[in-house]
């Protein structure tokens, strides 16, 4: 109790809390190299994807690249976390995939994890494939396969977009603390160190998720009543279900 | 972002190295702090680092700002392992009526991670602060990550900047409109802006497709053509891995 008590004081002081990404260094080579190789796949997916695409519009790498800049803009901005009386900022990476899939928003996240690495020092080079593991590939497929489910279950657009956010969000906190309690435990048992993570994230990453599904609903139902057509060319809606509303 | 858009790459030598060998330097340097086991290679990195980020120009503060991350994140680890990791007790405090035990092995493990994290992220910063970002990823393309990948990397980049304004305009129309007054106005109005974003993406990607068409785009971006490496430079830069090799195997 006393621990974790500890653990949650130690958030607290931890202000600016961009939980989200494993700083630079902190992973050992072997543990870097293996969240390398297992992101790498997925994005190789992403890229094969995007070239797949492009042969038949030549637009679709511009609006990735800028998709890209619209994730990493998101990402920078502080967010007010009541609970924890501090700031965070979501990850954006739920409402990517949503709109071009999970693939193709791993790409999407490994390009933004890439600048903010070089840029801001958010992430880091070592760190690239644990960051993009956890937020581009585990984001994006919890964020992608909440949205397809609640809609194919009938829910409205909203909700499914609200918990598509929600998912990816806390989807990519959960991995984000495996990795780093992984690679962090030295000679200690590993799943107490994953608990005393997950506990020491709760009060930023679970309003956080909360604000992430509330954005990615806002962005879809904007979307959805100024330009529909994009969601019609992305695939997220039918024709059809634009008249019905419309 | 303000400390994004003030990256610098004049001032120093280093700005004329040829990028591929910076990258590679930076590189190894990464894997060798990452992997080492002393606390010397990456205090020796982290001062060589500063020092040629300080060089090339980048503001006290724009350094400040890219190290605070990760020093929080230094704090909370290097706590975490003192008080929760290690059997040999160094010292004992109480606070709130809480009795905290911090262990030596804790302490040990805790500073080996910091320095670590300390040393790597000096490293990028090095290597951001005397490399243009488009001669960076002809570098990065040259080590053959895929066409594709280093095109959408250099669109974000040229468009990131003019999404950045867009966003700002917006968000500052939005507050003087009352629009994060409260957390639910607030949520709403963050929402809004991300749409807004990415109705902007959308059409700005016609917009540039169409006027890269007319310069003759066929669906690649060229690169820029490197020029042959210069012997003296990976001379040079090979003598300064064995050096920071001998660091790493004390």
């Amino acid at each position: 109790m006393m621990k974790v008590l500890l653990c949650i004081t130690l958030l607290l002081v931890a202000a600016p809390a961009y939980a989200m990404h494993i700083s630079e260094g902190i992973l050992p080579l072997p543990w870097a190299v293996g969240w390398f190789a297992l992101a790498v796949p997925f994005v190789a997916l992403g890229i094969r994807q995007l070239n797949s695409l492009a042969r038949e519009d030549l637009s679709i790498k511009p609006l990735v690249g800028l998709m890209a800049a619209v994730v990493f803009i998101i990402s920078c901005m502080p967010v007010p976390v009541p609970t924890a009386g501090t700031c965070s900022h979501p990850c954006g990476t739920g409402m990517a995939a949503i709109l071009l899939g999970p693939w193709i928003s791993s790409l999407i996240a490994a390009v933004a994890l890439l600048l903010q690495a070089l840029f801001l020092s958010h992430g880091g080079l070592s760190t690239w494939g644990a960051n993009i593991f956890s937020m581009g590939v585990i984001g994006s497929l919890a964020g992608y396969l909440t949205f397809k489910g609640l809609r194919a279950m009938g829910a409205p657009l909203a909700l499914a977009a609200f918990f598509a956010g929600l998912q990816a969000d806390w989807a990519t906190y959960l991995a984000t603390s495996v990795e780093l309690a992984s690679g962090i435990r030295g000679s200690e048992p590993f799943l107490p160190l994953l608990e005393k993570i997950l506990i020491a994230f709760v009060p930023t990453q679970l309003p956080l998720g909360i604000l992430e599904g509330a954005m990615t609903a806002g962005m879809v139902v904007l979307l959805y009543r100024k330009r529909p057509d994009i969601l019609v060319r992305m695939r997220v809606i039918e024709p059809g279900e634009v008249k019905a509303h419309g | 972002m303000h400390i994004f858009t003030h990256s610098t790459h004049n001032g120093t030598f280093l700005a004329d190295i040829d990028p591929r060998v910076k990258l590679l330097c930076s590189l190894a340097l990464l894997l060798m702090v990452i992997s080492g086991k002393g606390l010397l290679l990456p205090l020796v990195t982290t001062l060589l680092c500063i020092g040629i980020c300080i060089r090339a120009g980048v503001r006290l503060r724009s350094l400040a700002l890219r190290f605070a991350e990760p020093a929080f994140i230094i704090l909370m680890i290097v706590l975490l392992k003192l008080f929760c990791s290690g059997h040999a007790p160094l010292f004992s405090v109480s606070l709130f009526g809480i009795e905290l035990t911090g262990y030596r092995e804790g302490l040990t493990e805790g500073l080996m991670i910091a320095t670590r994290i300390i040393g790597a992220v000096s490293v990028v910063n090095a290597l951001a602060a005397v490399t243009p970002f488009t001669e960076l990823m002809a570098a990065f393309s040259w080590l053959r990550l895929p066409q594709a990948f280093i095109e959408v990397t250099l669109f974000a980049w040229r468009y990131l900047f003019l999404l950045h304004d867009d966003a700002r305009v917006i968000y500052a129309a939005q507050k003087n409109r009352l629009g994060y007054t409260g957390y639910r106005t607030g949520l709403r109005s963050f929402g809004t802006l991300a749409g807004t974003l990415v109705i902007k993406a959308f059409d700005n990607s016609r917009t540039v497709t169409t006027a890269m068409l007319q310069r003759g785009y066929d669906g690649n971006l060229p690169m820029l053509k490197h020029k042959p490496f210069r012997i003296g430079e990976v001379a040079a830069s090979l003598m300064f891995i064995v050096c920071m090799g001998i660091l790493w195997k004390l």
